[in-house]
C-alpha cells in the first residue's frame, strides 16, 4: 500500500486571467483540476507535477466567489515507490455547484484514472477547532456509503456516463445544504484495487465552504487585492535596532505596489529580555500563532506571561495573538517580550480559518540568543534575499495542523526537513559573506555546515551499516514449517509447532531411511523442531510411498514396521511429535476385475469396486461420485461408503496405537470432502493434523493475480469442512511468496485489507506455512522456491497467532510488525522500524532480510 | 487569495538583486556556494578575507546564479567546470549495488543523505557502476534502466556530476552476476570463460578470446556490448550534457584491462605470481596458429609448462626465475608478446567501440588499467606478465597500452593511488609507486590523461596522505580522482572524518590558488595535514 502524496504547484494561469474571478457572479461552476502524473514504469522514481488551478467559485444571491489557494512550489520532485506498472496520468476534478436550489448545493468529485476509486471523506463544522474530521450529517451521505468509525465516510465513485477526453470518468456527487454549518469538506481518494491513496501534498484535499457561503463581501473584496502569499512574503526583512536605525522601507522593494513588507525586529536591550517586533503588510486580521523554544530542536513551548493583549492559549501548545492594525495603512504589527533563556521565537501566521502562512512548510524561526545573534543583527540585504527564498514555499496548510495530522507523508516531511537545512545553511553562508563581524560568523557557519555534514553522514552510516549482509547458511534439512497457534484442540496442536518434513523424494533410495533418521533425531530436536513428518509408511507401488496398496503392511522402502516403531519412540524421547503421512484419497488395487481393470483390493482391507468412486472411467468404480477432485493414477476411494470409512478409521487408530503416531499429514485432500476428514480426525484424536490442499493459484494472462482470495477460500473451505479440526498447508502463501521474491514484487505480500494474502491472513491458526516439500522442491522440483531466497521465505513465516501489522508492502520491500514485538522486513528495499517507546535491536539479518526485536525502555 | 507563481517570484528576486548592488553580490555568493565545490571551507585556519574577495570576483552573472540554484544547480556548473583546468575533480564511488537486481535503488535514503553530505563537503561528483547483469538481465536486448535513471536523477537534483562505469563483468561481493541469459549460454560453452592451466574457469567475465566470435545467440560479445552502450546512450541522453561527465567501459575482470591471473583466493598475505589464463579452446588454437605462422609449431602446443602456480613466488619454478628464467628466452618473448598483444587488442576493440558510440556526446571516455605492483622489483615482473602486461626489466609494457588509450582518446583510470612502497610487504618485492610512475610516464608521452582511484574499500595505512601526494605533488598529472567507495565503512565515524579532512586539504590550495603565493599555500597545507590524527583514524 503506498501513500501517494501530491504536491501541486500552482501555475500561472490564475494570475493571467484575474477577470475570470471578478466576473464570476453568474458562473455556475468551475473546477479544480489536479493532474496526477505518476510515472512508474517499474521505476521507483517519479515526478509529480501537479498543477492546481484555483478553485471554486459559487454563486449565491448576494455574495459570491471565492478562491482557495494552493501553495506554490518549485517543480516538486520526490521519490515514490509505486507499484503500478503502467504510466498513469489523470485528473481529479472537484466541482462545487448549486444543485436544485440555492440552499442545496452539490459537490462533485471526479477522477478519470482507471481504478476502483473510493472517496474517503469527512467534514469540518463551523466552530470546529483543529482539523479533525467529523461525520457529515445524514442527509449528506450518498446511498451505498460506508461509515468509517466516527469521522469519515467512504463512498465509491461511480462510472459516469459522461466521459472526459475519451476516458471513463468516475465521479461521486454529494449533496449538501448550505445551512448545515459545514465549514469544509475534506477528502482523499483511495484506489481500492491498488490500495493507493491520493492525497494532496500528504494531506487531505479540503474544500472550504464557509468562506463562500458565509463570508461577506468585504472580505472577498479585500482578498481580491491580494497578490498572493508569495508576493506578500517575498520581502521579509530582518531588522535590528542595535545595528541600524529602525526602518522598514526598502527602496528596492517599493517598486511593486502590491508587495508588502514585513519587518521583524529583534531588540536586545540590557535587560534579560528580548523584544520581538513583528510587522506585516498583510491586510485584514492576522493572528500570530506563536511560541518559543529553548534550543535548536525548535520544540514549541509557551513562555511565561505577560503576553500582549488578547492573547489566547491554544491547546497548551502555542499562543495566539491578533496583530494590531497599523495606523492608517495596510498591515498590522505586534511586539512580544521573550525571556533571554529562550533561544528562539517560533511562529506561523494565521490569516483566516483556512489559511496559514509558514516558512517552507516549517515554522518561522527567529533566533534570539546572542550566540546566534547575527540573524537579528544583520540588517544586510542578503538576508533579505535569503528570507525571500525561504518563503517561496509558503504553505497554506499549517505546520501546526500537521501535528494533528498523523498521516503526514514521510517523504514530504523529509524533503521539507532537508530543504530547511539547506536554507539554514544558506542563511549561515550569507552570514559569512557579510562584511560585519566576519570572523565569528564564518566560524559559526563552518561549524554548522560541518555539523550538518556529520549528521547526514551519520544517517547514511546507520542505514548502510544496518543493511550489510551477514548471511549465514542455515543447516535445515528440509522445509521447516511454522505452525500456527490455537487452543489445544484436537488436530491443531499448540500453535507453536515447527514441523520438519523428515524425508525427501529420494529418501527411499537408502533403503534404511528410518535408521538414518533415527541418528538425526536429537539433532532435529536441537534445531528447534517440535514435529516431524515421516514418509508414508505403507506398502506402495511407487517407492516413495504415495501409491499405497495394502494399508496394514508397513514394510516400505524406508524400512520395516519395527524400525518405524523404534524411530517413533526415539522421536518421542527427544521431544518431537511424529506425523504419519496417510494417503486416504486413493489406493492401488491388488486384482483386476472382470474387465481387466485394477479395482479389486486385497490384504486385510479387501474391498471391492464399490470402494472406488464412480466418476473416474479408468477404474470403473461402483461407488458414488467423488466428493472432490480425482487423482488419476490410481483408484480413488469412495469415502461416502460406510464400510470404507469404518475401515479407514480402524486403520488410523491402529496406526496411532501400534506405531505411536501423534498426528497426520493427509495427502491430496482435494480428492474428498473435508467432512470425512473430520470424521477420521474425531475418531483418531490426533495431536496435530495438516492437509495437503494443493491446486493452482489464479493467473491472468500469465501474470499472477494479486488477489488470491479464491484460492485461499478453497483451502479455508476445506478446513471449514473439517470443522477446523485440521490445518492445511498454506499453498497460497507459498505461491505468492514465489512471485514476490522471484520478481521483486513485495507488494503482493499484503492483501487488499492490508493483511497477509494467504490462508495466513484469514485463518492463521490453521495455516501451515511452508517453503518447500517433497513435491515442490527436492528432486521433483514441480514448483521450486526461488533459489537463494529461502531465508527471506523463512523470515516471512510469521508466527501467526500473533497480530500481524503490515507496515509496508511495496515493490521492493515488505515489512511487518508482529505482536508489536518483532519487526521484520524482506526485500532489497529499505525499511526501518518506527521509533517510539520500543527500542529495536537487530536479531537476525541476511541478504535481503532483517528481523528486529524490541525491548521496551 | 491567490498564490503567486514561482517563476514570477524568481524574476522578482532577480530584479531586486539588480536594484541593489550589494544584494546582488551577496545573493549570488550564496548561490554559488551551492553550485560550486569547495567554496565552503571548514578549516578555521583559513583566512576568509581572501576567500571572500575571490567570491566577489567570480560573482559575475547574478541572475544566472540565482536561477541555477533554484532550478537545478547543475547547468551553470558544468560549463564552468569544463573550463577549469587547474585542480583535481573529486568523485566518490556509489555503492556497487546501488541499484538492486530488481532495478530499485538500494538504501535510497542512505544514498540521498550521503549525496547531500558529499555535496556540502564540496565533492564534485559520484561514480556509478552500471551492471550488464542488472540492466540487461533477462534477455538479450531487453534493457531496464529505470533504477539507474532514478539514481542519475537523484544525483542531478543535487547538482553533482556523474561518472558512469559500464560493468561487463560480475562481482562476488556484493553478488552481481552476469546477465542470466549469458550464464545460460555459457553453461554449455565453457570456452566463453578464461581458463587456467588446470582447467579452472573464471566465470566473472567473458574471455577476451570470444570478443569477435558469434557465441551469444549469433552475436559477438562486442556487438552485444555495443548495443548495450547504444541503449545506455539513448536512455541517458538527457543527462549527457550536464550530469554525466564521463563514462568508463569495462575491459575485463573487475572492469580492468587484464587477464584474471590472480582470481584464486590468496592463501597468504603475499600475493603469488598468478597464472596465465590462456587455456580456453579459442586462445589455445590461436596460440597454435600463431606458433605455426612464425615457424615454430612446437611453441604453440600449450602455455608455458614451467610457470608457477597462483600462490607461488617467481623463483619457485623456472619461468620467472630472476636470472635465466624462461621469460628471457626466445620462447618466453614469443609467448609473452602474444599473450600481451591479445590483451591490448581486446582493450582497443572495446575502447574504439565506446568512442564510436559516444563520439557525438560531450562525455569523456575512460578505461581502467590495473596496478599489478607485486614483484615489480624483480627483473621479470611476474605478476604483470601473468596479467597480460609484458613489462620486464628489458621492456616497457605500458607504452603499447598508453598508445592504445591515446589512439582512442580515452583517459586511463589508475587505481592504487593510496599505496605507498613502505607499507607494502617486503617479501613481495612490490613497488606501487614506481609502477605508477612508469605508467604515468607512458601516459604523458602519449597524451593520455589519468584519473586516479584508490585501491580498495578498506583503509590503507596513510592512504590519504599518499593520495594527496599523488594528486598535488609537483609531477601530478591527475585531473580527476574517484574515491572508492560509499558504504557503511565510508560513512563510519572513524573513516568519514578522515575523509572530510582529506577533502578539505585537497580543496584548500585551490581556494587560495588565485590569491596566495605558492609558498604560503604549501605552508597552509602542511598546517592542515595532521599526521598524528590520520594515524589515529587508521588505527581505529
Amino acid at each position: 500500500m503506498s501513500t501517494v502524496a501530491l504536491k501541486p504547484s500552482l501555475l500561472h494561469c490564475r494570475r493571467e486571467n484575474p477577470k475570470f474571478r471578478l466576473n464570476s457572479k453568474k458562473a455556475k461552476s468551475s473546477s479544480l483540476n489536479y493532474t496526477l502524473k505518476p510515472f512508474s514504469n517499474c521505476r521507483s522514481f517519479c515526478n509529480f507535477k501537479s498543477s492546481a488551478s484555483l478553485p471554486i467559485r459559487a454563486s449565491s444571491s448576494d455574495t459570491a466567489v471565492v478562491e482557495t489557494f494552493e501553495s506554490a512550489d518549485v517543480l516538486f520532485k520526490e521519490t515514490f515507490p509505486l507499484k503500478r506498472i503502467e504510466k498513469v496520468e489523470g485528473k481529479i476534478s472537484i466541482r462545487l455547484a448549486d444543485g436544485k436550489d440555492q440552499e442545496n448545493w452539490k459537490l462533485t468529485v471526479g477522477c478519470n484514472l482507471p481504478g476502483k476509486w473510493v472517496l474517503h471523506w469527512g467534514v469540518n463544522y463551523v466552530d470546529d477547532i483543529g482539523s479533525e474530521w467529523d461525520q457529515p450529517p445524514l442527509e449528506m451521505i450518498p446511498p451505498g456509503s460506508i461509515p468509517i468509525k466516527d469521522y469519515a465516510i467512504e463512498t465509491a465513485l461511480k462510472k459516469s456516463s459522461a466521459t472526459m477526453e475519451g476516458d471513463t470518468f468516475h465521479k461521486v456527487e454529494i449533496d449538501f445544504n448550505i445551512n448545515s454549518a459545514i465549514a469544509a469538506i475534506n477528502f482523499v481518494l483511495k484506489d481500492e484495487e491498488t490500495g493507493s491513496w491520493y492525497q494532496h501534498k500528504g494531506r487531505d484535499f479540503k474544500v472550504p465552504l464557509t468562506d463562500y457561503l458565509h463570508g461577506d463581501g468585504n472580505i472577498v473584496g479585500a482578498k481580491k487585492i491580494w497578490p498572493g502569499p508569495l508576493g506578500q512574503l517575498s520581502n521579509m526583512l530582518l531588522n535590528s535596532e542595535g545595528a541600524h536605525p529602525k526602518g522598514k522601507d526598502r527602496s528596492s522593494d517599493s517598486r511593486d505596489p502590491n508587495q508588502q513588507n514585513r519587518l521583524i525586529e529583534g531588540n536586545c536591550p540590557e535587560t534579560a529580555k528580548n523584544l520581538v517586533r513583528i510587522e506585516t503588510d498583510l491586510p485584514g486580521d492576522v493572528v500570530l500563532h506563536w511560541g518559543v523554544c529553548k534550543d535548536d530542536n525548535k520544540k514549541w513551548e509557551i513562555p511565561a506571561a505577560p503576553y500582549p493583549a488578547e492573547t489566547m492559549l491554544f491547546k497548551k501548545k502555542a499562543l495566539r495573538t491578533p496583530l494590531q492594525h497599523k495606523e492608517g495603512g495596510n498591515g498590522s504589527w505586534g511586539s512580544f517580550t521573550v525571556d533571554k533563556e529562550f533561544a528562539g521565537f517560533l511562529f506561523v501566521l494565521k490569516v483566516n480559518e483556512s489559511m496559514w502562512l509558514n516558512s517552507m512548510g516549517k515554522d518561522f524561526y527567529i533566533p534570539l540568543s546572542s550566540s546566534t545573534g547575527f540573524h537579528t543583527e544583520s540588517r544586510h540585504s542578503q538576508s533579505e534575499g535569503q528570507i525571500k527564498r525561504e518563503f517561496s514555499e509558503a504553505e497554506p496548510g499549517s505546520a501546526l495542523k500537521s501535528e494533528e495530522n498523523a498521516e503526514e507523508n514521510q517523504a514530504v516531511s523529509q524533503t521539507a526537513y532537508t530543504d530547511g537545512i539547506i536554507s539554514e545553511i544558506r542563511n549561515l553562508v550569507s552570514g559569512i559573506s557579510s562584511e560585519k563581524s566576519q570572523k565569528t560568523k564564518s566560524k559559526e557557519a563552518q561549524e554548522s555546515i560541518l555539523q550538518e555534514i556529520e549528521k547526514l553522514a551519520a544517517e547514511a552510516y546507520s542505514i548502510f551499516r544496518s543493511s550489510v549482509p551477514t548471511f549465514s547458511e542455515n543447516a535445515v534439512l528440509e522445509p521447516e514449517t511454522l505452525k500456527p497457534p490455537a487452543k489445544i484442540t484436537s488436530g491443531t496442536g499448540s500453535g507453536f509447532e515447527i514441523l520438519c518434513q523428515g524425508f525427501n523424494w529420494e529418501s527411499h533410495k537408502s533403503g534404511r531411511w528410518y535408521m538414518e533418521l533415527h541418528e538425526k533425531a536429537s539433532e532435529l530436536s536441537s534445531l528447534g523442531f517440535t514435529v516431524v513428518w515421516l514418509p508414508p509408511p505403507t506398502e506402495s507401488v511407487s517407492p516413495e510411498g504415495y501409491m499405497p496398496k495394502d494399508l496394514y503392511n508397513l514394510n516400505s522402502r524406508y524400512g520395516s514396521i519395527d524400525e518405524l516403531k523404534v524411530l517413533v519412540k526415539r522421536f518421542h524421547e527427544v521431544g518431537i511429535r511424529v506425523l504419519g503421512d496417510t494417503v486416504l484419497n486413493h489406493r492401488c488395487a491388488h486384482y483386476k476385475n472382470q474387465n481387466g481393470v485394477w479395482n479389486i483390493f486385497g490384504g486385510r482391507l479387501n474391498w471391492d469396486d464399490r470402494a472406488v468412486v464412480a466418476d473416474d472411467p479408468h477404474f470403473q468404480g461402483r461407488g458414488n461420485k467423488s466428493s472432490g477432485d480425482n487423482f488419476h493414477a490410481a483408484p480413488n476411494i469412495d469415502h461416502s461408503q460406510e464400510f470404507v470409512r469404518r475401515d479407514l478409521k480402524e486403520w488410523l487408530c491402529w496406526l496411532r496405537k501400534e506405531i505411536g503416531y501423534d498426528g497426520w499429514r493427509l495427502d491430496f485432500v482435494r480428492g474428498f470432502w473435508g467432512g470425512y476428514v473430520k470424521d477420521y480426525l474425531d475418531a483418531t484424536e490426533p495431536y496435530f493434523a495438516v492437509g495437503e490442499y494443493w491446486d493452482s493459484l489464479s493467473y491472468t494472462y500469465g501474470e499472477m493475480d494479486h488477489n488470491q482470495d479464491a484460492h485461499r477460500q478453497r483451502i479455508i473451505d476445506w478446513i471449514n469442512a473439517t470443522n477446523g479440526t485440521a490445518g492445511a498447508f498454506d499453498v497460497t502463501t507459498k505461491g505468492i511468496l514465489h512471485a514476490a521474491l522471484e520478481r521483486c514484487e513485495y507488494w503482493r505480500l499484503s492483501d487488499q485489507k492490508g493483511k497477509p494474502p494467504g490462508v495466513l491472513g484469514w485463518w492463521p491458526s490453521r495455516a501451515v506455512t511452508f517453503i518447500e516439500n517433497h513435491d515442490t522442491g527436492s528432486t521433483q522440483g514441480h514448483w521450486r522456491f526461488p533459489g537463494g531466497k529461502e531465508m527471506q521465505g523463512n523470515q516471512y513465516k510469521i508466527h501467526c497467532r500473533s497480530t500481524v501489522q503490515i507496515t509496508k508492502a511495496e515493490r521492493d520491500v515488505y515489512a511487518a510488525m508482529i505482536d508489536e514485538k518483532v519487526v521484520m522486513k524482506i526485500g532489497p528495499g529499505y525499511y526501518e522500524p518506527p521509533s517510539g517507546p520500543q527500542r529495536w535491536s537487530l536479531a537476525v539479518e541476511g541478504k535481503d532480510y532483517k528481523n528486529n526485536r524490541t525491548s521496551y525502555i | 487569495m491567490e498564490v503567486s507563481v514561482i517563476g514570477s517570484s524568481q524574476a522578482k528576486l532577480g530584479r531586486t538583486d539588480f536594484a541593489c548592488g550589494d544584494v546582488g553580490l551577496c545573493n549570488n555568493l550564496s548561490a554559488k556556494i551551492f553550485c560550486r565545490k569547495s567554496k565552503i571551507c571548514f578549516d578555521q585556519r583559513i583566512r576568509w578575507p581572501e576567500a571572500s574577495v575571490r567570491f566577489t570576483i567570480k560573482a559575475a552573472a547574478p541572475t544566472e546564479a540565482v536561477v541555477s540554484e533554484k532550478v537545478s544547480g547543475g547547468k551553470t556548473t558544468s560549463s564552468r567546470r569544463s573550463k577549469r583546468i587547474d585542480g583535481v575533480r573529486l568523485y566518490v564511488g556509489l555503492p556497487m549495488d546501488a541499484v538492486s537486481d530488481c532495478n530499485t535503488i538500494n538504501h535510497a535514503r542512505a544514498i540521498a543523505s550521503g549525496l547531500k553530505a558529499l555535496k556540502l563537503l564540496g565533492v564534485d561528483g559520484v561514480e556509478l557502476p552500471v551492471w550488464w547483469g542488472i540492466a540487461e538481465k533477462q534477455s538479450m536486448g531487453k534493457y531496464e534502466w529505470s533504477g539507474y535513471l532514478a539514481l542519475a536523477e537523484m544525483v542531478q537534483k543535487l547538482g553533482l556530476k556523474l561518472h558512469v562505469s559500464l560493468c561487463f563483468h560480475a562481482s562476488k561481493d556484493p553478488k552481481i552476476q552476469l546477465p542470466q541469459w549469458v550464464s545460460r549460454i555459457a553453461e554449455s560453452q565453457p570456452s566463453l570463460f578464461f581458463t587456467d592451466q588446470s582447467g579452472q574457469l573464471y566465470k566473472e567475465c567473458l574471455s577476451l578470446a570470444v570478443d569477435d566470435l558469434p557465441v551469444l545467440d549469433g552475436k559477438t560479445p562486442i556487438q552485444v556490448y555495443k548495443e548495450f552502450c547504444e541503449s545506455f546512450k539513448s536512455s541517458f541522453l538527457s543527462f549527457m550534457d550536464s550530469t554525466i561527465t564521463g563514462i568508463s567501459v569495462g575491459l575485463g575482470p573487475d572492469g580492468e584491462l587484464r587477464y584474471p591471473s590472480h582470481h584464486h583466493p590468496a592463501k597468504s598475505n603475499v600475493p603469488g605470481v598468478g597464472e596465465f589464463q590462456c587455456y580456453d579452446k579459442n586462445l589455445l588454437s590461436h596460440l597454435k596458429r600463431h606458433a605455426q605462422a612464425i615457424g615454430n609449431p612446437l611453441w604453440g602446443l600449450s602455455g608455458p609448462h614451467d610457470a608457477p602456480n597462483y600462490d607461488q613466488f617467481p623463483n619457485s619454478n623456472n619461468f620467472f626465475k630472476e636470472h635465466g628464467g624462461s621469460w628471457e628466452t626466445a620462447y618466453g618473448d614469443f609467448f609473452l608478446s602474444w599473450y600481451s598483444s591479445h590483451l591490448i587488442s581486446h582493450g582497443d576493440r572495446l575502447l574504439s567501440l565506446a568512442s564510436s558510440t559516444f563520439s557525438d556526446t560531450p562525455v569523456t571516455l575512460a578505461g581502467k588499467v590495473p596496478l599489478m605492483h607485486s614483484w615489480y622489483r624483480t627483473r621479470s615482473h611476474a605478476s604483470e606478465l601473468t596479467s597480460g602486461f609484458y613489462n620486464t626489466v628489458n621492456r616497457d609494457g605500458y607504452e603499447g597500452v598508453a598508445e592504445m588509450f591515446g589512439r582512442n582518446s580515452c583517459k586511463m583510470i589508475l587505481p592504487g593511488m593510496d599505496l605507498s612502497d613502505e607499507h607494502q610487504s617486503q617479501e613481495a618485492l612490490s613497488s606501487p609507486e614506481s609502477l605508477l610512475a612508469q605508467i604515468t610516464t607512458a601516459c604523458r608521452k602519449h597524451g593520455v590523461e589519468i584519473c586516479g582511484q584508490n585501491s580498495s574499500v578498506a583503509g590503507v595505512p596513510r592512504g590519504f596522505e599518499q593520495i594527496k601526494k599523488n594528486l598535488l605533488g609537483e609531477n601530478a598529472v591527475i585531473d580527476m580522482f574517484t574515491y572508492q567507495r560509499m558504504g557503511a565503512y565510508f560513512f563510519s565515524p572513524e573513516h568519514f572524518s578522515s575523509f572530510t579532512e582529506f577533502v578539505r586539504n585537497l580543496n584548500q590550495p585551490e581556494l587560495h590558488g588565485d590569491d596566495v603565493p605558492k609558498d604560503e599555500e604549501e605552508a597552509a597545507e602542511s598546517l592542515c595535514s595532521d599526521p598524528g590524527k590520520d594515524l589515529h583514524m587508521q588505527a581505529a
